[in-house]
């Protein structure tokens, strides 16, 4: 113990050298964009294959579990097809206005009026925080699965994040538990009315929405799904229930702030699908034109 | 070391941080990417020769956060002050007199080691602190080769403005 004092005390430049840089380089990475990110990317790369080994035995461990949220899962995709079943989407003729059933039928009309807009691709995820102030997880899909940045993740009960940076095997997505993260969404039973979800740190399982109008009335338990006007995440999937009642935005007088329980348990979400708008860089390149002539 | 002692450095410490971030960082922000002067490590070079490591160190990291605070950059100047801090001793190391700095010798300055050795040592300090620097600002060993060019053309600024501030002052303590 004497001698380790000893050593210590003759290495003092040393250690705090040490002990300086350490506190210097988590400053930096906390604080700085660029730095924050290639470290959280870096640390990815080295860590996801590792625990993604990892996640293959404790995967073994859990399959009863599994199976069963797979179960859920199957069931909460039958019911979203039978409900698209319902759709009766109207198709204007030459002469006269028919409804065709979207998925029964497939003559070239249809075809032309009913474009799918999405196509989506699973996932699982490898690492995943909760407990930071922007927190970020890893998915086991990347470049070579056709993976891009700005692409929605969404679990069966609720939304994600948005996938930030890729890697030929690897994603790392900003978790919708990020300061940065704002989605889109909207209330059904308030004729869609919408606003947008954010996160403002402490509870994982609560997010705040804001921007809908005082003449709303927003009751609790309400559910909130996903408006589409953000173009990444698909129009209607399920994210939340208004918790508690909403309050008047101390920010913005005109508009309410509602807090919402997320559906996803963020810190249990495993399976994942990435959903990818087939035509967002159509999009993007009109939402450009809309800012060329605001200029 | 009395207050009479300290005052020189206090004075340094202010004067350098105010020119570094309110004229410097300014001029490399208009002028281009490749103007970069950091002049506030010679706050660092000249702290007393017989002060102890850690106190250096801590000093060094001071000074850095202090530049960090205006530009912002987090913890980059302030990791840079910090191994400057560390690093000075052995960068001044071939340039000592025999049998090493005595108390004699207060500061390593050109009034007390002549103009070539100041500049030889002090090369060899900025080439170090710059590296390191533009080493944490760049973050990835991807940019290497943008790293070892801003740090060529940032050294050879650095040194004139160097040059210039010890000819202009002429530090003795």
């Amino acid at each position: 113990m004497g001698k380790l004092l000893q050593l210590l005390l003759r290495n003092g430049g040393f250690v705090t050298f040490l002990v300086v840089e350490v506190i210097s380089f988590a400053i930096m990475v906390n604080f700085n964009t660029r730095q924050g990110e290639i470290w959280a990317n870096t640390t990815g790369i080295f860590g996801g294959r590792a625990l993604e080994k990892r996640q293959m035995a404790s995967d073994y461990f859990n399959l009863y579990e599994r199976a069963d949220s797979l179960a859920h899962i199957i069931d909460s995709l039958q019911l979203r097809l039978s409900n698209a079943r319902q759709v009766q989407i109207p198709v204007q003729d030459t002469f006269f206005l028919v409804s065709y059933d979207s998925l029964s039928r497939n003559d070239s009309i249809l075809r032309k009026t009913v474009r799918p807009l999405f196509q989506s691709l699973t996932a699982k995820v490898v690492k995943n925080s909760v407990s930071s102030a922007n927190n970020w997880m890893i998915i086991n899909r990347g470049t070579s699965d056709g993976v891009k940045t700005d692409m929605a993740v969404l679990s069966p009960e609720g939304i994600v994040g948005i996938v930030r940076h890729v890697s030929p095997h690897f994603s790392l997505v900003m978790s919708v538990l990020h300061q940065q993260a704002k989605i889109s969404v909207s209330l059904p039973m308030q004729k869609n009315a919408f606003g947008s979800l954010t996160w403002d740190g402490g509870d994982p399982t609560m997010m705040t929405l804001r921007y809908i109008p005082q003449h709303f009335v927003v009751k609790e338990n309400e559910p909130v799904v996903t408006s589409g006007y953000s173009l990444m995440f698909p129009q209607g999937h399920p994210v939340g229930k208004v918790s508690g009642n909403p309050k008047s935005d101390p920010e913005n007088p005109y508009f309410l702030e509602i807090k919402v329980k997320l559906n996803q348990d963020m810190s249990t979400v495993r399976d994942v699908s990435i959903v990818q708008n087939l035509f967002q860089s159509e999009l993007d390149s009109l939402q450009l034109k809309v800012k060329t002539n605001e200029q | 070391m009395n207050s009479s002692a300290i005052t020189p450095h206090v004075l340094r410490f202010i004067g350098l941080v105010a020119v570094q971030s309110l004229l410097l960082n300014q001029m490399s922000g208009s002028i281009g990417a490749y103007f970069n002067v950091l002049l506030y490590p010679l706050f660092i070079l000249f702290l007393p020769l017989q002060m102890a490591a850690p106190y250096l160190i801590l000093l060094g990291f001071a000074v850095g956060i202090t530049v960090d605070m205006f530009v912002p950059s987090w913890g980059i100047h302030a990791s840079a002050g910090a191994f400057s801090g560390f690093a000075r001793g052995l960068a001044l190391l071939p340039f000592a007199p025999k049998g090493g700095f005595s108390s004699k010798d207060p500061i390593f300055s050109p009034a007390l080691m002549g103009w070539q050795t100041f500049l030889q040592g002090t090369s060899l300090f900025i080439a170090m602190h710059l590296l390191w620097y533009f080493s944490f600002s760049y973050f990835s060993h991807m940019f290497m080769l943008e790293i070892v060019k801003k740090t060529a053309a940032a050294w050879a600024l650095t040194m004139i403005f160097v040059a210039l501030y010890t000819a202009m002052f002429n530090p003795k303590k």
